[in-house]
């Protein structure tokens, strides 16, 4: 594709631009795990572990997905899923994490500090991560309860980021 | 084949003229530009921040990444359409193209358009970052080369973009209209331009 356009046109443009930033797009926006390259990752709570795992095999059953099936669609080892949702002392590469959130469209930020991957700084969401884990069992099929215990955590996980308490 | 048409940019500090090629492709030599050269000034930049002591919560929005995971997909771009602007020997600004997505904006909704997936201009140039910008127009050429890659493809100029935060009042500015917070992209603002407003933003002097 080829512009033609005068030396003119395209300099009143730039002096038009001013000051004003200009990005789209996540890839520039691009909020997920940061800061571990700055502090290492605090020890994951114990009961945002069993949310996580919890979290996975419930979205996972919702979605009435076999372990296979949801490696496929998350492109990951179905033995890394298996261990996600049966060892809750096994903490996941970030990119597992990336993978889950993308495929469940859950942020990924907060599936990642429920992962223990970086540290959450809340009291509500870790409050939140007992509540549902307490909550939900794991048997065969989503019961009422707990189909509406994972609505209820999916909308706190989708909050907007609270701010950080230095 | 890419095609390179000339434009001109605006020097901030000297206030000329400066020729610039914009390039419709990403090639590898704007990975490279972006790994050795875009990633060590954003570090360095983020490093200022933290000796001053300016908590996290306060850097810019695109500083909370994951920099394996960015690198990885700034070099998943080569797959990609897209567009560079290169002037001095350096890649001054990258976008990606999608040309699958369609209109939400009420007159055109459901009508093919060019999504701008990703639109990022080198960290010497953003005015955002707290030093004094080098070149002036990298970004509105990106956004010309997509309305006229649109008007090319047959979609009237349509385009379609989420904002990042600091970017919203410049899509507002040039006419382009705010649909709203979106919840399935980080709650980033989403903008269309109408067939209407492109061709304006194209023809006028």
């Amino acid at each position: 594709m080829k512009l033609e356009r005068s030396k003119d046109w395209w300099m009143t443009r730039a002096r038009r631009e001013g000051a004003a930033a200009i990005g789209a797009g996540l890839l520039a926006f691009d909020p997920a795990p940061e800061q571990r390259s700055l502090s290492a990752p605090a020890t994951p709570a114990e009961e945002n572990r069993i949310a996580f795992g919890k979290f996975v095999n419930l979205m996972r059953r919702r979605r009435g997905l076999s372990m296979e099936q949801l490696a496929d669609a998350t492109d990951l080892d179905a033995s890394e899923l298996l261990e996600i949702e049966a060892d809750l002392y096994y903490v996941p590469e970030p990119r597992t994490v990336y993978r889950l959130a993308q495929t469940f469209a859950v942020p990924q930020r907060r599936l990642m500090q429920l992962a223990g991957l970086t540290a959450a700084n809340d009291a509500g969401l870790r409050q939140e991560a007992v509540r549902f884990a307490a909550r939900s069992e794991s048997v065969q099929k989503l019961t009422l309860e707990e189909s509406s215990a994972l609505e209820a955590f999916i909308a706190v996980l989708s909050e907007q980021e609270p701010k950080r308490v230095k | 084949m890419v095609e390179v048409s000339t434009i001109y940019l605006l020097d901030v500090v000297s206030g000329e003229s400066v020729e610039a090629e914009l390039r419709d492709a990403i090639e590898p030599a704007q990975i490279d530009d972006w790994v050795t050269k875009w990633q060590p000034a954003l570090l360095e930049v983020l490093q200022s921040l933290a000796r001053r002591g300016v908590p996290i919560t306060q850097w810019p929005q695109s500083w909370h990444w994951n920099w394996a995971q960015k690198t990885a997909k700034v070099q998943g771009l080569l797959a990609f359409r897209g567009f560079s602007v290169v002037a001095r020997g350096e890649t001054q600004g990258l976008a990606q193209i999608d040309l699958t997505k369609s209109g939400r904006e009420p007159s055109q909704a459901s009508k093919p358009l060019v999504y701008i997936d990703y639109l990022e201009v080198a960290p010497w140039n953003r005015p955002e970052l707290g030093a004094a910008p080098r070149l002036r127009g990298v970004g509105t050429a990106l956004i010309t080369a997509a309305v006229a890659l649109s008007e090319e493809e047959g979609f009237k100029g349509r385009i379609g973009l989420h904002s990042l935060p600091q970017a919203d009042a410049f899509y507002a500015r040039i006419g382009m209209t705010d649909l709203g917070q979106d919840p399935a992209y980080q709650n980033l603002r989403y903008f269309e331009m109408t067939a209407e407003r492109a061709h304006a933003f194209l023809e006028e002097e």
